[in-house]
């Protein structure tokens, strides 16, 4: 230690005057009202705080179970849609089939012209309708308000 | 010593049944009157002003008292406890740190010490009080290495506790005697060098 002090006597001097000046400071008087205060201050946040924990967590559950119903909801739709349309295809094929002999003998050789203009016209007719009543809610409105008419 | 340090440990070991028995009120009461005094003072001794150790003792013991709960008795409850103080105190010295860069002019403010009066007379005036040596000792402690002007406050102000400061610390109680040597030798130096004839005299201790 290249530092250490010349002589003992001015170790202990210096001891003693560190002893001296450097005295522990006491606690302020106020400072447990300050406390107290403060620590009641904080039980209000935290009692709000858990309040505010309890709302959010039933929030998130109830967006959740939300979501799930959304969820299953929309796999219903596309299953109940693809379904239409298989079975919605057969339907034209087979209504096709046992009318192409009658519209033949009325008809003549035109007979297929007319079936597949026929089935074109149904067809724009459909998607036409689709497009114009695209949204459910519109939909759904329109059927509840004829409802309410009716 | 040895029944201080029993009687320390007797003491969290309630604390911590009470913690274990769901009373945390009681348990906060009970380390309150044991720890405020000298969570204060590991503030000051960090942060060198009054008002801002005020503050930061009362955060640490209302930081204590909301994680109380959360106290499982692994680490001691003195160690757990200035963990948490010495946290409290380094956020202060950082908004400090970021205040003073933002406004230089107010960077004195912090240091209560450091603005006392150290030459305001000749180092070896005989008229020379108690008061302004004092003063002017403690200025002198200021211009040491912040690790060993820490150490050295916090042992005078714990009663020459070695183990004691070296718990405030979170050190080993070799580093600290480490310290207070250096730190003392440093300052018999710069006594040394501010021209006295008679260091120990001024010291106030026999030539």
């Amino acid at each position: 230690m290249t530092h250490e002090p010349a002589d003992a006597a001015l170790d202990r001097a210096l001891d003693a005057a560190l002893t001296h000046a450097l005295v522990a400071p006491q606690l302020p008087a106020e400072f447990r009202a300050r406390l107290q205060l403060a620590l009641a201050r904080a039980a209000a946040e935290e009692a709000d705080g858990s309040h505010l924990t309890r709302l959010r967590q039933r929030l998130e559950r109830e967006q959740g179970q939300q979501l799930t119903e959304l969820q299953q909801s929309y796999v219903r739709l596309r299953r109940r849609t693809l379904a239409a349309l298989v079975s919605g295809a057969f339907a034209v094929g087979a209504a096709a089939v046992l009318a192409l002999p009658w519209l033949a003998s009325h008809v003549g050789p035109l007979a297929p012209l007319v079936m597949s203009a026929t089935g074109a016209l149904v067809g724009l007719a459909v998607a036409f309708g689709g497009w114009s009543l695209r949204p459910g809610v519109a939909l759904s409105a329109f059927a509840t308000d004829r409802a309410h008419r009716d | 010593m040895q029944t201080a340090d029993a009687g320390a440990a007797s003491d969290d070991q309630e604390v911590l049944e009470l913690l274990r028995s769901g009373d945390a009120a009681r348990a906060f009461a009970l380390l309150l009157p044991r720890y405020e005094s000298k969570i204060y003072r590991l503030c000051h001794a960090l942060l060198r002003e009054r008002t801002q150790a005020q503050d930061a003792a009362q955060e640490s013991l209302v930081r204590i008292w909301r994680s109380l709960h959360r106290y499982d008795g692994r680490a001691a409850l003195s160690t757990w406890i200035y963990a948490i103080t010495r946290n409290r105190c380094f956020s202060a010295l950082e908004r400090r740190r970021r205040l003073d860069a933002a406004f230089p002019d107010a960077s004195d403010a912090g240091q209560e010490w450091a603005q006392l009066p150290a030459q305001t007379s000749a180092p070896d005036a005989p008229e020379l009080s108690s008061q302004q040596r004092d003063a002017q000792l403690r200025a002198l402690v200021d211009t040491l290495p912040e690790r060993l002007r820490r150490v050295l406050v916090l042992y005078y102000f714990e009663e020459r506790s070695v183990d004691e400061v070296a718990s405030m610390l979170s050190c080993p109680a070799g580093t600290v005697k480490t310290h207070l040597f250096r730190a003392r030798a440093a300052l018999a130096e710069r006594l040394r060098g501010l021209g006295l004839h008679d260091p120990c005299a001024w010291l106030g201790g026999e030539a």
